[in-house]
């Protein structure tokens, strides 16, 4: 064969590579006609996996002639890559997991979320909620996801036998927490440990960190791209930020290990603090079952922000609108959030928000104290990543990260984040 | 009947160019046309001209993916082809239980690359990994890093571990190409009174130069195409220290559902490593003289 076709092939196969890739996302989308139910979410883990089962079972079992197939991706995975392409691929799920905020908003947007305003009203799913959980989860008039759970994205949770031991408490204010972190430095033990190598693990605490300082209309005017974060606000926020690589209030590896080996590092008695959201507590209990551990909310921060706030999200389902077994979906949505099985899920340490929760088996007290943290909270700060543009999110992360790295200054990483975003 | 024997070759070719066809003709143009839309891979799709090539031109991020990926090629090229070589070196002189010594270099290549970036993301744990541990055993704490924490590390810190699946690969290549050089070759430069590295540097690397040749433009390729290490060991992290075109592609499509942008820089890059290929191709073009020679 000639050189140049050979180039020419090459240069093709090379370009096809990528193109593959891209084209995945150009695909169907639409609803398949077989008896499959499909429902997809990242892993919410062993214990509630067999709950999602045991609730498919019995669906299955009252509707024979239909499957359910549950597709459990691991959580970045669907939260990045692998809800965007089940949703343009050929058997799209019927059911999925999402956010509420910026990515329902979009997922309304792109025509993904059937309107369930009907079945949440006079539908097998009326009465299952108290009515006011739907606000946030209406798009443009619709009711458009069933909640399942409010979920606070990060509290500070510490090891109760390590600060008995170092005769230390709990820090509630700023300077409380460096104090703390240059006590347990001294130690040798890791004041607060995190693994943020993907960014939004830091990330979401540090955020609440900035939005305590610069206040949180500034905070979500920035994230909304309605401010920029090139002020002397955001700039006095991330100096904070830099006081903690200062004070070593942060495990050195940080920045390079994901948020399942920075939990390690706090399940195996590393370190002190492990700063993360409220899902930490059936993953200790999994993992590290004689773990004493508890939380605290972020320490209040000198600034313009509300020192009591909470930073959450809630997550839900949404019922796919390309789907033609909406009716089954919102049947089998009902199940899911019936008595019995929201009890099955408060046994396997999340706490549903359908009110048949407050009734029936206990719930952690930990679980049982976030809820109420985030039910009493004076403000609610979104995640960046579910709550704004992700694109925004992550030069937000980004930026936080070089700074807790002690890779950049306060100034340089602000001014860096209006750069890339252009 | 003459016409049938002429179709009959193109019969044969059908079912191969359908599959080319659907499998890498369809995406390239696909993928040209994406280029010049604004899309997040479902939504309504925007005409936008050149802006998104215009954007990549002026995207910081993207050059310096560019220059990672090349001080990442740069090292491979010592860690897979120089170092398969001499390993081949090697076995092709001992050959006596060498057998063992080639499956052992070679297995990594079979391993899943996901597994291999699990497995050595842990090696270079600085909490709870062996390179860490292995260093403090030996009294050498002052050479422990946060290996993949660190922008100074972290890139050299991936380019180690590719170059500990892929010597071997090279190796087996050189291997075998060594193996085909004539012994009477090698029988005349040893009366003549050449070494083991005599023979090596001046007989069997240069007789073999068509296989080195191979194997850098494989390195080469294969370096712009490198992205499970890069995804799973550190995500274009620390600080997009080993941020490369492809993670930084796939970024843009996927996560921030860029489909236009990503796309323009699928076809840069497929134009850069085109472009470079026919450098290499040509640069390495078999000259009459090195025939005679």
């Amino acid at each position: 064969m000639p050189v140049t076709r050979k180039k020419t092939l090459a240069a093709v196969a090379a370009l096809s590579a990528s193109a593959l890739i891209l084209t995945g996302c150009s695909a169907g989308g639409g609803g398949s006609d077989d008896n499959v139910l499909r429902i997809a979410m990242g892993s919410p883990g062993e214990a509630q996996i067999r709950v999602w089962d045991d609730v498919a079972a019995q669906f299955e079992a009252a509707n024979p002639d239909l499957t359910v197939e549950m597709n459990y991706q691991d959580d970045d995975l669907y939260q990045t890559i692998g809800l965007p392409n089940l949703l343009n691929g050929r058997n799209a799920p019927d059911i999925y997991f999402e956010w509420a905020g910026a990515r329902l908003e979009q997922r309304a947007a792109d025509g993904f979320a059937a309107d369930l305003s009907d079945a949440v009203t006079s539908g097998p799913i009326a009465g299952l909620f108290d009515d006011e959980v739907f606000g946030s989860l209406t798009v443009d008039g619709e009711i458009v996801m069933v909640p399942h759970a409010a979920d606070v994205a990060n509290v500070l949770w510490y090891n109760e036998d390590i600060f008995a031991d170092a005769g230390l408490t709990p820090p509630t204010t700023w300077d409380e927490l460096l104090a703390t972190c240059d006590a347990l430095d001294a130690e040798g033990i890791i004041p607060i440990a995190s693994g943020n190598k993907d960014l939004w693990a830091a990330g979401n605490w540090l955020a609440h960190l900035t939005s305590r300082v610069v206040g949180e209309e500034a905070y979500s005017a920035a994230l909304s791209g309605e401010a920029d974060f090139d002020t002397p606000e955001w700039v006095e926020a991330f100096g904070y930020v830099e006081e903690l690589a200062d004070h070593n209030c942060v495990n050195e590896s940080a920045n390079a290990v994901d948020d399942n080996e920075g939990a390690q590092l706090f399940f195996q008695g590393k370190a002190a603090m492990h700063a993360i959201g409220s899902w930490l507590v059936s993953w200790a209990i999994d993992e590290a079952p004689d773990l004493n551990f508890d939380y605290v909310n972020l320490p209040t921060m000198p600034g313009e922000g509300n020192q009591e706030s909470v930073i959450g999200v809630v997550t839900g389902y949404v019922v796919n609108a390309k789907s033609n077994k909406q009716d089954l979906a919102a049947e089998f949505l009902a199940l899911l959030n019936n008595e019995e099985n929201v009890q099955a899920f408060i046994g396997a340490e999340l706490t549903p928000m359908a009110l048949s929760a407050s009734s029936g088996e206990e719930i952690d007290s930990r679980s049982a104290g976030l809820i109420n943290m985030l039910e009493s909270a004076p403000a609610i700060v979104l995640p960046p990543d579910t709550g704004y543009d992700l694109e925004t999110a992550n030069a937000l992360y980004a930026a936080l990260a070089e700074v807790l790295g002690g890779q950049t200054s306060p100034a340089d990483a602000v001014a860096g984040i209006d750069q890339k975003l252009g | 009947m003459k016409a049938n024997r002429t179709a009959t070759p193109y019969l044969f070719l059908v079912p191969a160019m359908a599959v080319f066809g659907f499998a890498v003709l369809f995406p390239v143009i696909m993928t040209f046309a994406y280029s010049f839309t604004e899309w997040n891979g479902y939504g309504t799709m925007v005409f936008v001209g050149i802006d998104n090539y215009i954007k990549a031109a002026n995207d910081v991020l993207f050059r310096d993916s560019f220059v990672h990926v090349l001080i990442y090629i740069a090292i491979t090229i010592v860690l897979e082809v120089v170092v398969g070589l001499v390993l081949a070196g090697l076995v092709s002189v001992h050959r006596r239980g060498s057998l063992w010594f080639r499956v052992a270099i070679f297995t990594p290549v079979m391993l899943p690359m996901v597994v291999v970036a699990v497995l050595w993301a842990f090696v270079y744990n600085n909490d709870f990994g062996l390179l860490n541990a292995a260093l403090q055993s030996l009294g050498l704490d002052s050479l422990q890093r946060v290996w993949l924490g660190d922008p100074a590390t972290a890139l050299l810190a991936v380019s180690v571990v590719s170059g500990w699946v892929y010597a071997g690969f090279y190796m087996t290549i050189f291997y075998a190409a060594f193996n085909q050089v004539p012994t009477e070759v090698i029988e005349a430069a040893r009366l003549d009174g050449a070494n083991e590295w005599q023979l090596f540097r001046r007989i069997k690397v240069p007789m073999i130069r068509n296989a080195i040749t191979v194997a850098l433009l494989l390195c080469i390729t294969g370096g712009f195409q490198g992205f499970d290490l890069f995804y799973v060991m550190t995500n274009g992290g620390p600080y997009g220290a080993t941020e490369i075109p492809t993670t930084y592609l796939v970024k843009s499509v996927f996560t921030f559902q860029n489909v236009g942008y990503g796309s323009a820089m699928a076809v840069v890059l497929t134009a850069v490593v085109v472009a470079l290929g026919l450098v290499f191709t040509r640069v390495n073009r078999e000259k009459p003289e090195d025939v005679r020679s």
